[in-house]
């Protein structure tokens, strides 16, 4: 069979081997426990250590500031509901967008039935948040504002520096999940006036099982997770030390090479929305075609089923997804593609393509070749097609 | 099986026995073959569909099916149908009980579903074929195709295929239909399949327990009396839906048995008796609606035929009369037939060939 290509960097991508290289003597050498008093112990805990301070770096945080976590997810749920349980004594009001990953959705959702007040802010046809809806929606009972820093979907960036402005002089705490532009993007906490971060690994060539939050000093969160007060207190879990030495390593990559293959992403992507937009009759571009991930590329097709299209693609040795991983399981139509004005029908046309590390111009020509003919094919026994 | 070149064929794999010797005799074969695992029914009472689960398509069947597919190196997706099988199936199912019928989902399910969805997907995907393990077989002949019973009487699926047109039997391949379940069961085993500890099933696939517990969580009972064919009142039916024609269980009255003889929605009265074989119960007619004629030619009437009633009973002799308004015939039997029941299908066959089905009419 023929080497598979995979445009699916956006759901997961591989390790990078130098990071599994960094991360093996972790399993069995140095496998010590991070509370252990003996020597193995004390290795660990120094490694973990020197992990924060390389990802606190990454986005010019203290290493204290750090929390190490298993996820995103995760990193999410501790955002929401810890700020929120921590400060519910005055406060009650939260604020998040309207294209959020489903464990934003479903952690403001789930708030709301406890008790507090959730604004989800409209976007527009790029996804966009409009800072100044930002400042409309907050009120004195507002705690924290959460808007994802790069959409896991279509791949908008927002303007988080400018809404970060709002939220410190309105003194509101804010969240961002980084998740998808961690490591892709230069984040610098101070200057986008940020109090919590959320970040992966396994979005960016590290190990999946680390993930982490950062907390800037003086927020009032509470845990979630109670029990041995690893992490500040903050999060009790025995400390997953290989995966987080492995995310450590994948973030010094990163910030080796973010800049060069940055622009070696953009040129392919552009290249790929380019042609896809001539060679496709009735496709379109989801999102904006500046302000996004240099490694995302969304499209809908009129009169074809995304579904449809990514099992073809399969079929042809091609891994592509119609919107996010979590939701493909799933029948609904993408909220975030909702929320940018998509009709149902045409949401269920889409198609994400997302590029990374390995990805070569030639597997793009492939892909160019291949999917026009997917899609005319596709579209000549369509159901949906009006004659 | 013909050796296929570069025929592609949708596999509707359900981690069963049945499906999963079908995969397996289609990929020996050469076919080229994708594995479909079909979700039918997961959601939760707090997404306000269902609150129960499927019992056939539970995570456990999905990762067999997933296994086999692994096994015999098949591309595997799952395609999840939760909605439309509500709307289509599970919304149809309680329509016709609400409205005293004892109606028959897995007719339904195979016409808007199994051969209308997941046929259509197939062939958006560039398939030929779909493959099931029904037991029934098919055979192309000139004047087009025949939907005979499977060689198995015991397991013969094709009482519930009579909604099938040729259109769609065009692109459908049963390869079970030639072999007997023990038979299937020992290929199972022959190619090492991970399926063998299996039980049959039967019944419908989203009744857990029994269909009373199923209606009781969607259907609010509206008790009234039940009556003697005299008129005269011996007690309390839980509500309509609840009770068949024929039936005599869950009569819950001293000095039984008591058979249901007519479910009166008028008047919300149920009508019994102590007499298994009472006159009442016996018909010499029924009216078909929306029948079906596989060929899509309808024949010349009177036609001599044999009628089942009902899934797993005995098939008698009958005449289709004649044809009344839209598609509903008129069927006289030879002898009497207790207890049809409107709602259920009653098919037509020529031998082993099923030429046409319809709903029992009220």
């Amino acid at each position: 069979m023929k080497k598979k290509i995979y445009l699916d960097y956006a759901a997961t991508t591989p390790i990078d081997p130098r990071v599994l290289k960094i991360m093996s003597p972790y399993f069995s050498e140095k496998f010590g426990n991070t509370m252990s008093l003996h020597s193995l112990g004390q290795e660990a805990k120094q490694a973990l250590e020197k992990s924060r301070e390389t990802i606190a770096n990454l986005i010019a945080a203290k290493s204290d500031e750090i929390i190490f976590t298993s996820s995103a997810t995760e990193s999410n749920n501790l955002a929401l509901k810890g700020i929120a349980f921590a400060n519910q004594d005055k406060k009650n009001h939260i604020i998040i967008s309207s294209i959020e990953h489903p464990c934003i959705m479903e952690s403001a959702k789930w708030l709301e039935t406890k008790g507090f007040e959730i604004t989800r802010l409209p976007v527009d046809k790029y996804g966009l948040v409009d800072p100044e809806n930002v400042e409309k929606a907050i009120k004195p009972e507002t705690i924290l504002v959460s808007v994802i820093h790069a959409s896991n979907e279509i791949g908008t960036i927002q303007p988080i520096e400018k809404i970060g402005k709002i939220c410190k002089k309105k003194k509101v705490y804010f969240h961002t999940d980084a998740a998808q532009s961690f490591g892709k993007i230069p984040l610098d906490v101070n200057k986008m006036k940020i109090d919590l971060l959320t970040t992966s690994s396994h979005k960016m060539y590290g190990p999946k099982g680390a993930a982490c939050l950062f907390v800037r000093k003086e927020v009032k969160i509470e845990p979630i997770l109670h029990g041995g007060s690893h992490e500040k207190g903050l999060r009790s879990s025995t400390i997953n030390i290989p995966a987080i030495i492995g995310f450590a390593e994948a973030c010094k990559i990163s910030q080796k090479e973010m800049k060069t293959e940055n622009e070696r992403l953009t040129k392919l992507r552009d290249k790929l929305i380019k042609k896809i937009l001539k060679t496709i009759p009735n496709s379109y571009l989801n999102g904006h075609s500046k302000k996004r991930l240099s490694n995302n590329a969304n499209f809908w097709f009129e009169f074809v089923e995304g579904e449809s299209i990514v099992i073809q693609l399969d079929l042809l040795g091609i891994a592509a997804s119609t919107g996010s991983a979590c939701s493909s399981a799933k029948l609904e139509p993408s909220h975030v593609l909702l929320a940018i004005g998509l009709k149902p029908q045409q949401a269920h046309g889409s198609l994400r393509l997302s590029l990374g590390r390995w990805t070569k111009e030639k597997e793009i020509d492939h892909l160019l070749e291949v999917l026009p003919k997917v899609i005319k094919k596709l579209r000549e026994i369509s159901p949906f097609k009006k004659n | 099986m013909k050796k296929p070149k570069n025929k592609k064929v949708i596999c509707a794999m359900s981690g069963g026995v049945d499906s999963s010797v079908v995969a397996t005799l289609l990929k020996k074969a050469g076919f080229d073959i994708v594995g479909i695992f079909m979700k039918f029914w997961t959601m939760s009472k707090k997404n306000d569909l269902i609150g129960e689960r499927n019992k056939c398509c539970i995570p456990e069947a999905e990762d067999r099916a997933r296994e086999v597919a692994k096994i015999l190196n098949i591309p595997f997706y799952v395609f999840n149908f939760e909605k439309e099988f509500k709307k289509k199936v599970i919304d149809y199912f309680l329509t016709e009980y609400k409205v005293g019928k004892t109606p028959n989902p897995c007719v339904v399910c195979n016409k808007k579903i199994k051969f209308g969805l997941l046929l259509k997907k197939a062939l958006t995907l560039g398939a030929d074929f779909l493959a099931t393990g029904h037991y029934a077989r098919l055979q192309k002949r000139a004047d087009g195709i025949h939907l005979l019973r499977g060689k198995d009487k015991k397991k013969d699926q094709s009482y519930f295929l009579w909604q099938l047109n040729q259109k769609q039997l065009k692109h459908i391949l049963f390869p079970l239909g030639n072999y007997n379940k023990i038979q299937v069961r020992n290929l199972a085993k022959k190619f090492n399949l991970p399926v063998l500890d299996i039980p049959e099933s039967m019944e419908v696939c989203f009744i857990k327990t029994t269909v009373n517990d199923f209606l009781a969580q969607y259907i609010k009972p509206k008790p009234g009396p039940i009556l003697t064919i005299e008129g005269k009142k011996i007690g309390q039916h839980q509500g309509l839906p609840f009770y068949t024609i024929g039936q005599r269980k869950r009569i819950e009255l001293s000095g039984g048995p008591f058979y249901v003889v007519a479910k009166n929605l008028k008047e919300n009265t149920l009508i019994v008796t102590h007499f298994l074989n009472i006159k009442s119960l016996y018909k010499k007619s029924l009216i078909a609606q929306n029948v079906n004629w596989i060929s899509n030619k309808e024949p010349k009437l009177p036609l001599k035929i044999k009628a089942q009633i009902r899934y797993g009973h005995r098939i008698v002799s009958a005449t289709v009369t004649k044809k009344l308004k839209a598609e509903n015939f008129e069927l006289t039997f030879t002898k009497p037939q207790r207890a049809i029941t409107p709602g259920q299908s009653v098919v037509f066959y020529q031998n082993q060939e099923l030429l046409a089905g319809g709903i029992i009419a009220s």
